[in-house]
């Protein structure tokens, strides 16, 4: 593996906690004491009822394409020998929409709707991103 | 808009990308694609092909052309973009009591909207509509005091082709899935039962943020724009009121705003 040269998480006391989790090949994400609600991006209240009562659950990791986008052109070095990648939100069982990248499958196979799984990248000593694939 | 600053992390950057992902999952929920968007692209280059200070003003395009154009973030080609224009526009806004005395004749402006659904784009659920054009359009039109027939043109915020049939769907000028059809035989080009977009627009006139659809439309309710003037030189309507809107983020923020020929 050469070296890691794409933009690394910027790590805030919001999302540590999930990316000590991914480390773990673990998807944290906060629920609401109060009304149950999974959210991300991370945050000190519930966008649904303001409670700041929470606790921090393990995700399945299964969830399903909301919407995807398919990158011809990289803005950014690192992604240049990526090209043509797949940018999806995915939503999980849980309920967030994680922003991820879609692999294991060529680009026009990925469909709205389609059931995806988490799979772990390993992409730093202190990193590991969850990206998704066709949940076999 | 770029709430998440982690999104560089799984290479996401930027707007086209955020308006593809909104486009994308419009394509799934109801009736659209590029042969939908090929028709706003090129109806809008005819208006531009009309326009000497367009930057696409002396370059034609047929859908053969819009469909050989390089991807730039799939769903979008080339020609699904705005362009990027250093220039500037600008807009006087003052009292009609004050604008009697200018040089120009006066524009009214009549009516305003504005709804900001505003949420980080990847939890949005309004990327297929209902976008903030919905309620923006409603109150803008409300406040003016008329009805969509009363409109003549529309000058509408186009970052993306698909920004443009959102917009007008949301408006309520054909419901979901019905763009394709609506914009068949030249509806928004030269001629057209609906102008859209007179100037070439930001997809090939040149991007000036909300004042490209703002200026258009003041201007060609003064009767200042030479060979696209609306009315008989274009065989359309001479114009006495058209809705403009301008929309942020991605389709977070939106507003509407009606202007009459005084």
């Amino acid at each position: 593996m050469g070296e890691y040269n794409k933009p690394l998480p910027n790590i805030n006391g919001d999302s540590r906690e999930f990316w000590a989790g991914c480390k773990e090949h673990q998807l944290r994400f906060q629920m609401c004491k109060v009304c149950g609600h999974v959210r991300w991006p991370a945050s000190i209240i519930c966008p649904r009822c303001y409670s700041n009562e929470t606790k921090w659950i393990i995700a399945g990791g299964r969830g399903k394409v909301y919407t995807f986008a398919v990158y011809h052109v990289a803005y950014h070095p690192g992604f240049e020998n990526d090209l043509p990648y797949v940018v999806a939100d995915v939503e999980l069982e849980e309920g967030p929409r994680l922003l991820t990248n879609i692999v294991g499958c060529r680009p026009d196979e990925v469909k709205c709707e389609m059931v995806v799984e988490v799979t772990w990248e390993d992409i730093t000593e202190e990193f590991s991103l969850p990206k998704f694939k066709p949940y076999q | 808009m770029e709430r998440n600053a982690d999104d560089a992390v799984f290479g996401h950057f930027g707007a086209v990308a955020g308006y593809a992902l909104a486009a994308r999952r419009a394509m799934h929920t109801f009736r659209t694609g590029p042969e939908t968007w090929k028709r706003i692209a090129v109806g809008q280059r005819r208006w531009a092909n009309l326009n000497p200070a367009a930057t696409m003003y002396d370059r034609p395009m047929t859908f053969e052309d819009y469909y050989n154009a390089r991807w730039i973030v799939d769903p979008f080609r080339l020609f699904d973009t705005c362009l990027m224009t250093d220039g500037g526009r600008a807009v006087i806004i003052t009292s009609a009591e004050r604008a009697r005395d200018l040089r120009h004749p006066p524009v009214l402006m009549t009516g305003v909207g504005q709804h900001n659904p505003s949420y980080d784009v990847h939890q949005a659920t309004h990327l297929a509509g209902p976008t903030g054009a919905k309620k923006a359009g409603e109150m803008a039109l409300r406040s003016a005091g008329i009805t969509l027939n009363d409109i003549d043109a529309c000058e509408i915020y186009d970052c993306f082709t698909y920004t443009v049939e959102i917009t007008l769907q949301d408006y309520g000028f054909f419901g979901p899935g019905e763009g394709e059809d609506w914009l068949k035989n030249g509806t928004i080009e030269p001629g057209g039962r609906m102008p859209v977009n007179t100037s070439g627009g930001q997809l090939s006139e040149g991007y000036y943020m909300g004042l490209t659809p703002l200026s258009e439309a003041a201007m060609q309710l003064m009767g200042r724009c030479g060979e696209r003037q609306l009315g008989p030189a274009t065989h359309t309507k001479s114009p006495e009121i058209i809705l403009c809107s301008d929309n942020g983020g991605i389709l977070q923020t939106h507003s509407c705003i009606v202007l009459r020929r005084s």
